[in-house]
């Protein structure tokens, strides 16, 4: 009793805890929280504001991906997939049903977990280009499926009945209302990766990516390690779709299941830097001001894709020039100030 | 009767072009272990290269084939000097995202250029023209296109086999360090599989062009059915990419007479399968 | 029997590379495993660790069946192994390489920690603990590999080379961890060489084979003097010359 008592309280610890972290990046965190917690108070135009509820749950979409591709190296392009059954499972059971969206979230987490399981074991017997191209294909097959079918409302998408009130029930609410709903997912989220980078499973994972051969021999069971990661990743990904659905109001497989959804979700971390908590953040950061921004920019004059060719050529830079993304050249300006200083 | 005769035929035909495009890819996967997402859109920049000579210059599609051959010659060789080199050096990972950031940035360079919107062309000695035998009619582009796809790897196996080039384009994809300390300069070895690979996407495309709609996004659609075919027919495997091209055309043609909207889906499925229950494919070890 | 093999038979799509070996350790053994390259050590070592399914043949562990367990399971099981060629989480810094080790047995992170360093202390790397493994020398990393390896707190610990690459004086420091080690973990070691110098000096039982099969088994001493095992070294004229 007494020892799972202590043990709870380890795990509130290390989730709520940051202490093993430079003063620097507490201090900046703690800035960026601040500042996302004001900001509808901040800036009174809307534009700002959709932007920074798609930087949030971008941000989140990244931090499920992180474990999956950044702590367990296993570059997976379909997490789209994921997201669309998320989506579609909170967008049909409120249509058909007026099911309440907390049901609905756990049934979309059920489908994306339970698909995933099934398609985890073939799969992880693949490796690097072979399991990258694998995920991409069974999330295009659930795309294709679900564009044919009638009864996920095929090419047309789902429209969700609007609410005449803001409503906890449904999650409708107004831009403000939707910024603080999708900034408690991603702080939910974003602690629960604070506590799984410390968790033994965190260094288990970190040794089956870093080796798989050596963490076997360390009594690790490799596959298991990487199914398990990737049945989280994908939970995460479906609690991202449930919050599409009710944030848009419409969903049909061509926005919650497009490969080009993967895509972003993947670059996100990897840009940031894969594998450590700050990238996904640093990432979503950078992209979506950059896509929302630039990109609204230069469409609104003609010049229509110019922000996915800025995205390609940083892209292309960060994979030849620092795989570990942003965070990768903080971390190395930092060694290198730590050796002038030594 | 007749039909499945002509959904077989059609689908060896199609076959002979997806194995055409798969060509290069798993010559460049065989050389240097790298997917080259943006395979694809060498293949659309080919297409649009046949567009735009035979428009502007108002020749033959057929004639503007060897242009377009070193259009997509130079863009490999580009591609490899200016990006590529750099991956190698990283881990897998960058590779994967090099070469699909590359896809991103070529495909939307185009839309830039050209616009979103899909064009065709008209004139041309092969275009919209067919033969008819006793139960069916083909195009004949598709036929010329089949045509020249076996033209292609009989010439490309016939240069990796027989000739002193391809012998060094052999020796690097075994052990680049060995064939290195040989004499043979892998860095252009690489360079060549490059090139060679760009080439034969960008003739696919030339010749796809003939019969098919040319949008900045074709990429996409070929690239996965690519990826299908090289991994059928086993990664770095030339003679497996034909048969595996034929293969995945028969699929295509066949689901796509029953389900034509997810007869992609098949195509996914069949790589899927194939990957998980024979990692080296149909033909390789 | 501690551990035992019974007519192992490995084959790799027809080319043979354990032959019908047998052989058995008792606890608290150190047994040196030689031959020349090809003779299918290694092999015998991913065999016994789970890392190859024996074509035919047993393996026993503490009187367990232990044939074709995967690699984890062996390790749970109390086999540790290091590796030919040296396989570092390169990411994870030294300490956190052992602490994985340490996370076999051990759930909680902080006792793990501890753990680990005290085991990077037996092995004289307490130092370099927040280093990352790829930057210090490959005698450093053999270490490591070593410290993280008893950090699963195995009972049979098997070391594929573990002197390899490395200079004599370093061959020295390493035979004296190992001795310590020994002794202070009640460990049964069994380990392979190329360096006859660290094999013959260490192990109390010497196996040699060659071309997949045992040909030979006895002290050091006894084993120096075998013809098979000069024949297999050496070659035909030597055993015939002497």
């Amino acid at each position: 009793m007494v020892g799972k008592m202590k043990a709870v309280v380890g795990v509130l610890k290390d989730t709520f805890s940051f202490n093993d972290l430079p003063l620097s990046e507490r201090i900046a965190f703690a800035a960026f929280l601040v500042f996302v917690f004001f900001f509808p108070w901040i800036v009174h135009t809307s534009y700002p504001r959709v932007v920074m509820i798609r930087f949030l749950l971008f941000a989140m979409y990244g931090l499920g991906w992180n474990l999956i591709g950044g702590y367990g190296g296993q570059v997976d392009l379909g997490q789209a997939k994921n997201v669309g059954f998320g989506a579609f499972a909170t967008a049909l059971m409120i249509t058909w049903w007026g099911v309440p969206f907390w049901i609905t979230v756990p049934v979309g987490i059920t489908v994306a977990v339970v698909e995933s399981f099934a398609v985890a074991y073939p799969m992880f017997r693949l490796r690097g280009h072979y399991f990258a191209i694998a995920t991409l294909c069974v999330a295009l097959v659930w795309q294709k499926l679900f564009l044919f079918w009638d009864w996920t409302g095929g090419a047309r998408g789902v429209e969700l009945p609007i609410k005449s009130a803001p409503n906890f029930t449904y999650m409708q609410f107004g831009t403000i209302g939707y910024h603080y709903f999708i900034f408690a997912l991603f702080m939910a989220e974003f602690l629960f990766m604070n506590w799984f980078r410390k968790s033994k499973m965190s260094y288990e994972l970190q040794a089956v990516r870093d080796n798989e051969d050596a963490a076997a021999s360390l009594g690790i069971n490799v596959t298991w390690t990487k199914v398990k990661t990737y049945l989280i990743t994908a939970a995460m990904g479906a609690v991202g779709g449930s919050f599409y659905a009710v944030y848009h109001l419409y969903i049909d497989p061509r926005c919650v299941m497009q490969l080009d959804l993967s895509i972003l979700i993947a670059m996100t971390a990897m840009v940031g830097g894969a594998g450590s908590i700050w990238g996904p953040i640093l990432g979503a950061a950078i992209l979506i001001p950059l896509d929302m921004y630039l990109g609204a920019l230069l469409g609104g004059m003609g010049f229509y894709g110019i922000d996915f060719i800025i995205y390609a050529l940083i892209i292309m830079v960060i994979a030849a020039r620092e795989p570990r993304g942003i965070w990768g050249i903080i971390e190395r300006a930092r060694r290198r100030g730590y050796v002038l200083r030594g | 009767m007749a039909l499945a005769a002509e959904i077989t035929a059609s689908g060896i035909l199609m076959g002979s072009i997806f194995a055409l495009v798969a060509l290069g890819l798993t010559l460049i996967f065989g050389v240097m272990n790298v997917v080259n997402f943006a395979h694809g859109e060498f293949l659309m920049i080919g297409m649009y290269s046949a567009f735009l000579i035979s428009t502007f210059l108002s020749i033959e599609p057929l004639v503007s084939l060897p242009f377009v051959a070193v259009v997509g010659f130079l863009l490999g060789i580009i591609t490899y000097y200016l990006l590529i080199r750099y991956l190698l050096r990283g881990p897998m990972i960058a590779q994967l995202f090099g070469t699909f950031g590359l896809m991103l940035f070529l495909r939307y360079l185009v839309m830039f250029i050209l616009g979103p919107n899909p064009r065709v062309l008209h004139q041309g000695v092969l275009i919209g023209k067919s033969v008819s035998l006793s139960w069916f009619t083909f195009d004949i582009s598709k036929l010329a296109a089949a045509g020249f796809s076996i033209l292609l790897f009989v010439l490309v196996s016939w240069m990796i086999e027989r000739t002193k080039l391809g012998r060094a384009l052999r020796a690097t994809s075994i052990d680049a360090e060995a064939a290195g300390y040989m004499g043979i300069d892998t860095e252009k070895m690489n360079a060549l599989a490059w090139g060679i690979g760009g080439a034969t996407a960008g003739i696919a495309g030339g010749l796809l062009a003939n019969f098919y709609y040319i949008t900045p996004t074709v990429g996409m659609l070929f690239i996965m059915i690519a990826f299908a075919t090289v991994a059928l027919g086993g990664f770095g495997s030339i003679r497996g990419a034909f048969i595996a091209g034929l293969i995945v055309g028969l699929i295509m043609m066949v689901a796509g007479y029953y389900l034509s909207q997810i007869k992609l889906a098949f195509v996914y499925l069949a790589y899927f399968l194939v990957v998980v229950l024979r990692p080296r494919g149909l033909f390789g070890w | 029997m501690f551990l035992e093999v019974k007519n192992l038979y490995k084959e790799f799509g027809g080319v043979v590379a354990n032959a019908g070996v047998s052989f058995g350790l008792e606890k608290g053994e150190i047994v040196g495993l030689i031959g020349p390259n090809g003779a299918g050590k290694t092999t015998l070592f991913n065999c016994i660790a789970g890392y190859y399914k024996p074509t035919s043949g047993k393996v026993f562990f503490k009187d367990k069946d232990i044939t074709g367990w995967p690699a984890h399971r062996t390790a749970r099981s109390g086999i540790g192994r290091t590796f030919q060629i040296i396989r570092m989480m390169e990411r994870l810094t030294v300490e956190e390489n052992v602490m994985v080790g340490a996370f076999c047995r051990i759930n909680d992170r902080e006792r793990a920690r501890r753990d680990a360093q005290e085991i990077l202390e037996l092995v004289n790397l307490e130092e370099q603990a927040n280093a990352h493994p790829t930057e210090l020398p490959i005698a450093t990393q053999k270490r490591i590999e070593l410290a993280r390896a008893l950090a699963i707190e195995p009972e049979l610990l098997t070391l594929d080379e573990i002197a390899a690459g490395l200079n004599p004086l370093e061959t020295i420091q390493i035979i004296d961890t190992l001795r310590r080690i020994h002794k202070e973990k009640n460990l049964t070691l069994l380990l392979t060489e190329h360096v006859m110098q660290f094999i013959m000096r260490i192990s109390e039982r010497i196996i040699v084979m060659a071309a997949g099969r045992k040909i030979a088994e006895g002290s050091p001493q006894e084993v120096a003097r075998k013809e098979a095992v000069i024949k297999a070294y050496l070659g035909e004229k030597y055993a015939k010359g002497k």
